[in-house]
C-alpha cells in the first residue's frame, strides 16, 4: 500500500513528540486517557479480584478435589465432573433447572409485555400503578417465598380456601407444593410473580424511548393497534426484550431461595433445581468438591448466554 | 371503506382498547397485591383465628399482639438498624465504584477497556452459592467475620457489576459533544465528568442506587453465614430465625415481613420514575 | 442532532436541581455511614474482653431456649467473660457449621445434634475426660446416647438430652368411635384411621409425610426396621436392596399405601416439611401423627384445647417389632477455640443437675434423659404423656442398626436418602423395586466414601 506524504508527515510528527516526551509513548500504549481511566477502574479491579476472581479460582480448584468438611482437600482432577455426568439425580436436576428457567422466563415475558403495554396506554394514575406493580420485585425474596409457603399451605392456605370454599372450582384442596403435577408450576409461579415487574418496567422504558412520530405515522397509515404493536413497538424494543430475557435467564437459573424455601427440591425431587442440588450436596452430603463441581458444570452454557448478552448490549449501543 | 366508518370504528377500537387495558391492569394488580394483602391481614390475626379458618379475609378480632411481640420481645429493631446501615453504606460504595468505573469504561480510552467491560459482566455469572465459602474465608482474612463491615464489603461484589453496566449505557447515551465543548472551554476531563456528565446521569445513578439498595436489603445467604451475633443480624436472616424448630409463628413472621417490606415499597413508590428513566437510557437501551 | 442537544441542555438545567436533590440524598447516605461506623467502633471496643462464641440449637420450646440463655448469661457475668450466642434451627444449621469450619472461623463451642460429633470430628476437640466426669456422677450414659458421642473410645461431645416424642393421638375421637389405641401400623393405625377420619370435613386419620424432612426421615427409618428390614446389615454393610430387600419392599409398599390405597392421609402430605403436621394437628385436621415433644409443648404452653384430648403413646410397630432411633444432642468444643477451659466450665455449669432440672421443667417433656440418673426423676411421672415420650427414647436403637453406628449411617440420614426413595414411588411414579435399587446405589456410594466405621 503506497504511503502518502501526509501520512508520513503525521507519523514523523508523532515520532518527534514521542522522542520529546516519554509520556506520549505511554499514552500510545496505554491509551490517551489512561491515567484517569486506570484510576477510575481501579476500585472495580480490586473488588473483582479480591471478592470474585480469587474465591472463584479457589472454587474451581475445590471442584477438582475430594473435599470433606474440616479435612484438607485431595486433588482428584475431573473425577467429580465425570461422576456427575453419569449421576441420575444430577441429570434430573439439570432438566428441572431448564424447565424452571424457561418456564419462568416465558411467562414473565408475557406478563411483562402486558404490564408494559398497559402502562403505556391511556390510563389514569399511571405512575402510581407503575410503582405498585414493581412491589414484588423489590420485596425481599425470603419474605415473598415465606408468604407463598403460607398461601399454598394445604390445610390452612388461602389458595385452597379460595378455590374450594369461595369459588367452588375444586371439590377438595390441592397440595400445591406436594404433588408431582403442581409442584413445579407452583414454584415457577412464585418466581414469575417476583420477576415479571422487572420485565414490565424494562419494556416500558424501551417503549418510552420509541419516538412518538412513529406511532403517529402508523396511525395516519391506518394501522390497527395490533399492527402498530407488530411494526412499531416490537422492532423498537427488540433488543431490550432479548437483553432482559437473557439477564432473567441467568437470574432464574441461579435462583435458590424460592425453591429452597418452598419445597427444598421435593416432592420426590420434582423441583430439585441445580442451586438446591448444589446446596444439598454441600451441606446435606457435605461433599464440597462435588457440590462446587455441580455448580460449575453449568457455567459454560451460562457463559454462552452471557456472551450473547454482551454482544447484544454492545450492538444496542452502537446504533 | 367510508371515512366516517373508519373513524367510528377507530373510536370503538379506542374504547375497547382502554377497556382491555383496565382489565389487564386490574388482573395484574390483583396478582401483585393479593399476597401483600394476605401477609398484612395475617399479621393482625390471632393464632386461633389462623387455625380455625374463620373470617378468612379480615382479622377478627384485630390484634396487635404480633407487632407488640416483634418490637418488644425480639431484636427486630436492632436488625432493622443493621439492615439500614448495611444497605445504605454498601449502596453508596457500589454506586460510587460503579459510577466512576462505568464512566471510564464508557468514555475513556485506555488499554484493557474492552476486556474490563466484558470481565465486569462475566462476574455477574458466578452464582453466589459457589462463592460464599471461599468468600467467607476471604472476609475472615480481613478480620471482618461477624461484623457489619464484612457485609458492607461483600455486597458490592454482586451489586457493582450490574450498576456498572447500567451506568455505562447511561453515559454512552450522553452525547460526547457536551463534554468536548466543556473541555474546549477549559474544563479538565474530570471537570467535564463532574460538572456535565454526572448531573445529566442523575436519574441513571438513582436507578442504579435503587437497584443496589434493593439487592443489599434483600440479601440472605451471606448475611446468614458471615454473621453469628444475633444482635448483628440483618432483617431477612432475623425474620427467617422466627422459624423455630418445627412450628412457624405465622403471625409473627408476617408482622416482620410487613415491616421489612414497607421501606423498600416506600422508596420505590417515591422514586420509581427514576427507575424507568434510568433504565430507558441505561444498559437495557434498545 | 440540534434538537437533541437542546433537549439535553434543558435536562442539564433540570439536572442541576436533580443534583441538589442528589446531594440531599447523599447526605442521608453519609449519615447512615457515620452511624454504621460508630456502631462498628462500639463493637470493636467490646471485643477487647474475652469473648466466647456459643452456638445453640433453637428448639421450638422457646421457654427452654430462654432459660438456657439466662443460665449462660449468669455464668458469663460470674466468670466476667462475654458470651455471644447464636441460635440456629433445622435447615440453616448445617451451612453455618460447614461455612464456619471451612473458613476457619468456628465458634468456641456448640450444641450439636447426634450427627455433629461424627460429621465435624476433624474440627472438634477431644473431650473424653470431661464427658466421662459428667457421666460418672449421673449414673452413666444410656448406650443410645454414648454411641453418638463416643467414637472409638474418644468422646467428641458431651451429651445433654434427647428430644422426646411419640405417636400423637386424638383420644377423644378414638373414644367416640370406640377404637382402641394402636400398637402396630398395619392393621391398627390403618383401621383406626379409617374409622375415625372424615375426609368430607377435612379430618384425616393419619398425617405422616414421606417428604425430605426430619419427620419423614425418622418415619422411613423406623418403618424399615418395623418390617424386619433396614439400611445396614449386622456388619454395617449396605443391605437395603440385598439382605433386607424383601422386608424393605413391604415397608415401602405399606407406607405408599397409606397415601394411595388406604387414603388415610390428607392431600398434600408429600409436600409437608417438619412444620405441617404440627399445624394440621393443631388445626384439628388429624387424628394421629408422629412428632417430637415440641407439638405437645406448643399445645400446653398455649393452653390449646387439643392438649387435653391428646395422648402421646409409643410409636407403633410392625411385624418385626417396634423400633425407633433417638439421637442425643451434645456439646462440642471446637479445636480452634482458645478458651477450651472456659467452654468446659460452661458445660459443667449448664449440665449441673439443679439447672438442668429447671430446664427440663421449662421444656415440657422435650428434654429426654441421656444420663441414667436423670430418667429416675419424679418429673417424668407428673404427666402420663411425659412418661410416654421418655419410654420412647429409652427403648430406641441407633442409625446403623443392626450394624454399628457409623459415619455412613449418619450420612444416609443426613442426605434424606430414604425419603427420596419413598418420594420417587409416590411422586415420581417409580416402582418400589426400582426406587429401592436406586436408593441402594446411593447408599453404596456413601459407604464407599465414608466406610462402615465412625
Amino acid at each position: 500500500m503506497p504511503t502518502t506524504a501526509a501520512q508520513l508527515g503525521t507519523k514523523s510528527a508523532a515520532l518527534e513528540r514521542k522522542v520529546r516526551t516519554g509520556r506520549v509513548g505511554l499514552k500510545r500504549w496505554l491509551g490517551p486517557d489512561y491515567r484517569l481511566g486506570f484510576l477510575f477502574v481501579l476500585p472495580i479491579v480490586v473488588l473483582v479480584l479480591a471478592l470474585v476472581a480469587y474465591p472463584f479460582g479457589y472454587a474451581v480448584y475445590l471442584s477438582m478435589t475430594r473435599k470433606y468438611v474440616g479435612l484438607p482437600p485431595v486433588f482428584v482432577g475431573f473425577e467429580n465432573y465425570v461422576k456427575l455426568t453419569f449421576d441420575g439425580f444430577f441429570q434430573r436436576a439439570v432438566v428441572n433447572s431448564f424447565v424452571f428457567t424457561f418456564g419462568s422466563v416465558g411467562v414473565k415475558l408475557l406478563l411483562g409485555m402486558g404490564m408494559a403495554l398497559v402502562l403505556t396506554s391511556q390510563i389514569r394514575f399511571r405512575s402510581f400503578w407503575t410503582g405498585v406493580l414493581l412491589i414484588p420485585w423489590v420485596a425481599p425474596t425470603v419474605v415473598s417465598a415465606l408468604n407463598f409457603l403460607w398461601i399454598y399451605d394445604g390445610s390452612l392456605g388461602v389458595l385452597n380456601y379460595l378455590l374450594v370454599k369461595v369459588f367452588r372450582i375444586l371439590p377438595q384442596g390441592v397440595g400445591w407444593l406436594s404433588e408431582a403435577g403442581t409442584a413445579m408450576a407452583s414454584v415457577i409461579a412464585v418466581n414469575v410473580w417476583r420477576g415479571f415487574p422487572f420485565f414490565g418496567i424494562s419494556f416500558l422504558a424501551g417503549m418510552k424511548a420509541i419516538p412518538g412520530e412513529l406511532y403517529e405515522a402508523a396511525a395516519v397509515d391506518g394501522a390497527t393497534a395490533v399492527q402498530r404493536f407488530r411494526h412499531v413497538t416490537m422492532p423498537g424494543i427488540r433488543n431490550i426484550v432479548i437483553i432482559v430475557m437473557l439477564l432473567s435467564t441467568i437470574w432464574t437459573f441461579n435462583d435458590f431461595a424460592i425453591v429452597y424455601i418452598l419445597t427444598k427440591g421435593g416432592p420426590g425431587g420434582t423441583t430439585m433445581v441445580l442451586p438446591v442440588f448444589t446446596y444439598e450436596m454441600a451441606f446435606g452430603a457435605q461433599r464440597l468438591g462435588e457440590a462446587i463441581a455441580a455448580a460449575l458444570y453449568m457455567l459454560p452454557p451460562l457463559a454462552f448466554v452471557i456472551i450473547v448478552l454482551a454482544r447484544h448490549m454492545r450492538r444496542g449501543r452502537a446504533k | 371503506m367510508v371515512r366516517g366508518g373508519g373513524r367510528r370504528s377507530q373510536a370503538t377500537a379506542g374504547r375497547l382498547q382502554s377497556a382491555v387495558s383496565y382489565a389487564v391492569l386490574l388482573t395484574l394488580l390483583l396478582i401483585v397485591i393479593f399476597p401483600f394483602y394476605w401477609m398484612t391481614i395475617t399479621s393482625f390475626k390471632s393464632e386461633d383465628q389462623m387455625r380455625s379458618l374463620v373470617s378468612m379475609f379480615w382479622p377478627s378480632p384485630v390484634v396487635d399482639e404480633n407487632y407488640r411481640q416483634l418490637l418488644g420481645k425480639t431484636d427486630f429493631v436492632a436488625w432493622f438498624k443493621n439492615s439500614i446501615i448495611v444497605a445504605f453504606t454498601s449502596t453508596f460504595l457500589a454506586t460510587a465504584i460503579g459510577t466512576i468505573g462505568a464512566y471510564a469504561l464508557a468514555r475513556l480510552r485506555f488499554l484493557g477497556r474492552a476486556f474490563m467491560a466484558s470481565a465486569v459482566l462475566i462476574t455477574y455469572l458466578v452464582p453466589p452459592s459457589i462463592l460464599f465459602i471461599p468468600l467467607y474465608a476471604q472476609i475472615r482474612n480481613l478480620s471482618l467475620a461477624d461484623t457489619l463491615t464484612g457485609l458492607i464489603v461483600a455486597y458490592p461484589s454482586f451489586t457493582v457489576p450490574f450498576v456498572t453496566w447500567l451506568l455505562m449505557g447511561y453515559f454512552e447515551s450522553i452525547p460526547e459533544e457536551l463534554e468536548e465543548s466543556a473541555m474546549i472551554d477549559g474544563a479538565t476531563r474530570f471537570g467535564a465528568f463532574y460538572r456535565i456528565v454526572l448531573p445529566l446521569a442523575a436519574p441513571g445513578l438513582l436507578a442504579a442506587a435503587l437497584y443496589a439498595f434493593t439487592q443489599a436489603w434483600n440479601e440472605f445467604l451471606y448475611a446468614l453465614v458471615f454473621i453469628t451475633d444475633v444482635k448483628l443480624r440483618t432483617l431477612p436472616v432475623g425474620l427467617s430465625s422466627f422459624i423455630t424448630g418445627d412450628v412457624y409463628g405465622w403471625g409473627y413472621l408476617m408482622a416482620g415481613a410487613v415491616l421489612t417490606t414497607l421501606p423498600v415499597i416506600a422508596a420505590y413508590m417515591y422514586l420509581q420514575k427514576y427507575m424507568v428513566e434510568g433504565l430507558t437510557a441505561g444498559s437495557v437501551k434498545g | 442532532m440540534d434538537s437533541r442537544l437542546k433537549d439535553l441542555a434543558e435536562k442539564l438545567d433540570a439536572g442541576l436541581i436533580a443534583r441538589r436533590e442528589f446531594l440531599r440524598k447523599a447526605a442521608v447516605v453519609t449519615g447512615g455511614t457515620a452511624v454504621g461506623l460508630k456502631a462498628l467502633e462500639g463493637m470493636a471496643r467490646a471485643q477487647s474482653q474475652t469473648k466466647l462464641r456459643v452456638w445453640l440449637f433453637k428448639s421450638f420450646v422457646t421457654a427452654g431456649n430462654d432459660l438456657l440463655a439466662k443460665q449462660i448469661e449468669t455464668w458469663a457475668a460470674e466468670r466476667k467473660v462475654q458470651v455471644e450466642m447464636d441460635w440456629a434451627t433445622f435447615g440453616d444449621r448445617e451451612q453455618k457449621f460447614v461455612a464456619a469450619i471451612e473458613a476457619g472461623n468456628p465458634p468456641d463451642m456448640a450444641e450439636m445434634n447426634y450427627q455433629g460429633p461424627s460429621r465435624y470430628k476433624p474440627a472438634l476437640r477431644d473431650v473424653t475426660k470431661l464427658a466421662k466426669d459428667v457421666a460418672a456422677v449421673r449414673g452413666g450414659l444410656f448406650p443410645y446416647a454414648e454411641r453418638v458421642v463416643n467414637l472409638n473410645g474418644q468422646f467428641f461431645g458431651v451429651a445433654r438430652l434427647a428430644f422426646g416424642g411419640g405417636f400423637f393421638v386424638r383420644k377423644d375421637l378414638l373414644d367416640a368411635k370406640g377404637v382402641k389405641l394402636p400398637k402396630v401400623y398395619d392393621p391398627d393405625v390403618v383401621e383406626m384411621a379409617k374409622k375415625t377420619q372424615d375426609p368430607s370435613k377435612d379430618l384425616w386419620g393419619f398425617g405422616q409425610t414421606l417428604n425430605r424432612s426430619d419427620d419423614g426421615n425418622g418415619y422411613m427409618q423406623n418403618i424399615l426396621w418395623n418390617y424386619g428390614g433396614g439400611v445396614w446389615d449386622k456388619d454395617g454393610k449396605p443391605a437395603l436392596n440385598t439382605t433386607f430387600q424383601k422386608q424393605n419392599l413391604e415397608a415401602i409398599k405399606f407406607s405408599v399405601d397409606t397415601i394411595q390405597k388406604h387414603k388415610i392421609q390428607p392431600p398434600g402430605v408429600m409436600g409437608w416439611t417438619d412444620v405441617h403436621n404440627n399445624e394440621a394437628y393443631m388445626a384439628g385436621k388429624l387424628v394421629s401423627t408422629n412428632n417430637g415433644a415440641s407439638l405437645y409443648y406448643a399445645m400446653v404452653a398455649k393452653k390449646h384445647p387439643l392438649a387435653e384430648k391428646t395422648q402421646v403413646i409409643l410409636t407403633p410397630g410392625g411385624p418385626a417389632g417396634s423400633y425407633l432411633a433417638a439421637g442425643a444432642y451434645n456439646w462440642g468444643i471446637f479445636n480452634k477455640s482458645k478458651h477450651a477451659e472456659l467452654c468446659e466450665d460452661l458445660i459443667r455449669w449448664v449440665e449441673d443437675e439443679k439447672r438442668f432440672d429447671e430446664y427440663t421443667k421449662a421444656s415440657i417433656g422435650q428434654a429426654g434423659s441421656v444420663y441414667k440418673s436423670r430418667a429416675d426423676k419424679p418429673y417424668w411421672k407428673t404427666d402420663p404423656n411425659f412418661d410416654g415420650m421418655l419410654q420412647n427414647i429409652l427403648r430406641s436403637v441407633w442409625v446403623g442398626y443392626p450394624g454399628p453406628f457409623s459415619a455412613a449411617a449418619v450420612e444416609v440420614q443426613a442426605q434424606y436418602i430414604l425419603c427420596d426413595m419413598a418420594g420417587r414411588v409416590v411422586v415420581g411414579g417409580l416402582s418400589a423395586e426400582a426406587a429401592l435399587k436406586e436408593a441402594h446405589a446411593r447408599v453404596e456410594e456413601i459407604y464407599k466414601i465414608r466406610g462402615g466405621k465412625v
